[in-house]
Parts: structure tokens; sequence; C-alpha cells
């Protein structure tokens, strides 16, 4: 009990850490907070143009739902985790880098998981206000409505995902002690993971062989599942499955994270390279 | 001369030693493109669009949204390769050495910009390539030396953006803020994802981007859509006269400040 509580205050400890970090930096810490909008607005727009206003009948064949905002909002909202994972989770360790305080904090008294834990709180945390700010602007000016009654599976679905992004997170933490430039391998992944996850379209238009891919991502059954449950798209899987499938990815996900982070960390120390910049 | 040579030499031998950066600049641009494609085709059922049409003047949304896609190089270029370029030696710990050559700074900035530019331009051939041989996009070169004449102006009306970056990251350090802003901005207000058109306020503010007018000549010259020639061309000209100083002023005002303050090297 005490060792439990001894973890849950490092873990903690890393949160606040970061979060004051973050508040020294108040135009950036505010600038975060305009970012959702800049790159989901391209998406309204640009439906916009192409249809001549926000309801489409050919999205309503696919989906059941005709607008496009709502359609759009919902998966992009969703999709800002995939940011924390691929980017505040591996930054975290860079910049401990950069400051020079990686081997202090390393030699601390607790594993190698309680600080992944402590990032993982702070990104959580960090991402969940800017994603409730966004969600409470776009929601009032456009005018989008959700089914209330779908909230609860929702955020149940959306915890899950969260969960299994982690492990990711956890991969690319790993990943910056031994690869300097590892921004680009996270700028790959978020990349591709944003192409083949059906935020603004959905699956059914990708390549057959991108549909294959998609159930292989965490974040296919988070959109998709909870655009089911607030705005009633239609489902090519059942329910059940989609919650099966993501508790299935999470246990791999953050196994693998970890296992990853782990070889790096032990890989990094061998190699005299763990806080070389 | 000689130093822009030499300043070019050196950022082509520091590419070099990060290749993988290589790819990431030629495919980014592309892939970031490639969910624009699919939303278009969720919400429209097929390839074009009347609606579209109107306000583009083209109903074909895919080659609009590749060829802004590409041309948005151009703009992550100047706004980040740019902005970075002064911090970038601060990281090196080379800022000091090469301010105080006996050597106007503005000329390692020129050498800088050129040496960014033809990289750009060289990314840019690629994706073209890539997008006529893997999406089928048809365009008329035979219009080269207009399309030349554009790319040029728009060069240089970005990279006077990218001299006041370069000069307030010498100021700001953390400048991550600011080049975001310039590139929401640039984003945001210009026809680069959807016709500015369709919004008064992305209208209003594009007047004054440079990829407002080189973005529809381009488009016009390579996918045959009527545009008004003269006055994309003069409306351009007029911008890169005012910004092109104004970049320089500011990066030279700033270098004069941080000088003064010694806060120049600061890390």
């Amino acid at each position: 009990m005490n060792r439990i509580r001894h973890y849950l205050r490092a873990i903690n400890a890393e949160n606040i850490k970061e979060w004051k970090i973050e508040l020294r930096y108040k135009p950036d810490f505010i600038r975060q907070f305009f970012e959702p909008f800049v790159y989901l607005f391209p998406y309204f727009l640009y439906g916009f143009a192409l249809l001549g206003s926000r309801n489409s009948e050919h999205l309503k064949s696919l989906t059941g739902i005709s607008d496009i905002f709502a359609f759009v909002f919902v998966g992009y909202l969703i999709m800002g985790f995939l940011n924390t994972a691929c980017w505040a989770m591996g930054a975290s360790l860079r910049k401990e880098q950069w400051y020079g305080t990686l081997e202090t904090i390393f030699v601390a008294p607790v594993p190698r998981w309680v600080y992944v834990a402590g990032m993982a709180l702070h990104s959580t945390l960090h991402q969940g206000l800017i994603m409730f700010i966004e969600a409470l602007v776009v929601v009032l000016v456009f005018k989008i409505f959700f089914n209330i009654s779908g909230l609860f599976y929702s955020l149940i679905l959306l915890l899950l995902m969260i969960s299994t992004l982690y492990g990711l997170g956890i991969l690319v933490a790993g990943l910056t002690i031994g690869l300097k430039q590892w921004w680009v391998i996270s700028e790959a992944v978020s990349t591709l993971v944003t192409i083949i996850t059906p935020i603004a379209y959905p699956i059914a238009i990708l390549p057959l062989f991108l549909q294959k891919i998609a159930l292989f991502l965490p974040t296919t059954y988070g959109v998709m599942g909870i655009r089911h449950f607030l705005l009633g798209e239609y489902l090519t899987l059942g329910i059940h499955t989609i919650f099966f499938c993501i508790a299935i990815m999470l246990i791999i996900w953050i196994g693998f994270g970890l296992m990853i982070f782990l070889i790096m960390d032990r890989y990094g120390r061998k190699k005299g390279v763990l806080s070389l910049y | 001369m000689n130093i822009i040579l030499a300043e070019i030499k050196k950022s082509y031998k520091i590419l070099l030693a990060y290749p993988v950066e290589i790819a990431f600049w030629i495919f980014s641009p592309l892939l970031w493109a490639v969910p624009l494609v699919f939303q278009g085709k969720a919400l429209i059922g097929g390839l074009s669009s009347e609606k579209f049409g109107e306000i583009a003047g083209t109903p074909d949304f895919i080659p609009y949204v590749l060829i802004g896609a590409i041309i948005s190089t151009y703009m992550a270029s100047s706004v980040w390769s740019m902005g970075f370029a002064m911090r970038d030696e601060t990281f090196y710990g080379t800022l000091e050495h090469i301010l105080s050559a006996p050597v106007k700074p503005v000329y390692i900035l020129l050498g800088k910009a050129i040496f960014n530019s033809f990289l750009a331009t060289t990314y840019v051939i690629i994706q073209l390539g890539i997008c006529i041989i893997i999406f089928g996009l048809k365009i008329t070169l035979y219009k080269i030396v207009p399309i030349v004449f554009f790319l040029i102006l728009l060069i240089a009306g970005l990279y006077g953006i990218g001299f006041a970056a370069a000069g307030l990251t010498l100021l700001v350090k953390e400048a991550h803020g600011l080049l975001h802003l310039f590139e929401y901005i640039l984003f945001l207000f210009s026809p680069i994802r959807y016709p500015v058109e369709i919004n008064p306020i992305t209208k209003a503010i594009s007047v004054i981007i440079p990829l407002t007018y080189a973005l529809i000549a381009l488009r016009g010259l390579l996918l045959n859509i009527r545009f008004d020639f003269w006055k994309n061309s003069l409306i351009l000209i007029g911008i890169d006269l005012i910004i092109i100083p104004l970049g320089l002023y500011i990066f030279s005002w700033v270098d004069r400040h941080t000088r003064q303050k010694g806060t120049l090297g600061e890390y």
C-alpha cells in the first residue's frame, strides 16, 4: 500500500512538473487552444465549398449522417488524443534531454513506468482541457446536437481508445531515447493514422487494403463507435465487436509499447547515449 | 556572392546529414492532402462538384487540393526553415561566429533563403511528378515561363515573411508559438485547401497574402482555369515590394537590438 502511494505521488509530481513548465510559456500554452480550430476549419470550409451547404446526401447514404460539420467534428475531436500520444509523450523525454535532467529522473527510486504514467496523466489532462474548450466552441457556434443517451458509452470507448493510444505514446517515448530525429517517425505515424482513421469520411471510402489496415487501429473503433453513440452513424461492425477489439488492442499496444520503451532504455544506458542530445 | 555560395554549400552539407528529413518533406505535404481527397469522395460520391466549380473555377477538387498541397511546401519552407535559420545556428553554437564575420548578416540570410527556395523547388518538382504518376494529375507545362514567373514572385513574397520570422526568432528565442501563428494565418486564409471566397473572413484576409494570388495564377496555368494574369502578377509584385524590405528591415532591427542588449547568443 505504501509503495502504491509512493508511486502515485511520483506520478502526480511528474504531472505537476509538466504543468509548471508549460505554464511558464504562456503564449505557447494559449496557442495550443487555437491549434485544433486551425486544422478543423479547413475540413469544414472545404466540405462547404464542395456542397454549397453543410449537408451531404451521399454521406447520409453511407453513414446515416448528413451534417458534415457534426460528422467531421466528432472524428477530429477524438483524434486530438492521437497527437497527445505521438507528440506530447515522445517530446517529454526529449525535453528532459534538452534540460539535461533525464539521467536525474531515471535514477529516481521508481520504475520507469511511473514516469511514463506521469507523462500520460499530464497529457490526458492537457488534451482533455483543449478538447473540452474546442467542443464547447464548435457545438455552440455551429449548433451541433448529440444523442445525450450515448454519452456514457462514448466516454467508456474514449477511455479505452486513449489507454490504447498511450501504448503508442510509450513506444514513441522509448524511441526518443535512441533516435534523436524521432519527430520524423512521430509525424509519419501520426499522418498515416490520420489518413487511415475514418475522421472526415466513412471507412468504406478507403481503398480495400487501407480498410483492412484501419481495423488494426484503435482510433478506427473509437471514432466509429463514438460517432455511432453520439450521432447515430451506421456501423459495419457490431458494437460488441468494437468494444472487444479495442480491449484486445489495449493489452497488445500497451504491452508492445512498454517492451520497446524498456528495450530502448536498456540500449540507451548500454551505449551511453541516454542523455545525449 | 562567395558568402551566399558558402552558406548554400554549408546548408546542403547539413541537410545531407539528415536524409530522413528529405523524404519527410517530399511526401508529407501530399499525405496531408489525402484526407481531403477522401473527404471529397465521401461528400460528393464522385470526382467533381458543380458547386465547387462555381467558386473555384474548376469542378475537379482533387487537382485543386493537390496543387494547393504542393505549393504549401513553399509556405512551410519560408516559415519554418527560414524562421529557424538563425535559431539553428544558436543550437549549433555558431551564431556569434557567423554574425561576427566581416559581412552583413543580410547576405547570410540571403544564402539561407536561396538554399531553402532551391530545396523547396526540388521537393515541389518531385511532388508534381508523384501526383502525375499516382494521382493521374493532368497539367499543362508548356506555359513554363509564366509558371516560373509566378513561382519567383511567390518565393520572394514568402521569404520576405521568412526574413521577418528569422529576425523575430533571434529576439523571442523559443519562437515555436510565433512561427505557428505565421503558419496558421497563411494556412487558414489562403486558398491552399479551399477557395477563400467560401467565407467573408477568409476572403478579406487573403487579399494581403502572396499565396492567394500565386495559387490562383498557378492553378490557372496548370489546370487551364481562367484568371486575370496582369491583375495577379501586379498585386504580387506590389506585395513583394512591401514585404521584402519590411522583412529585411525587421531582421536588421532585431539584429542590432539584440547586439545592443547582449542577448544575441542567449539560448
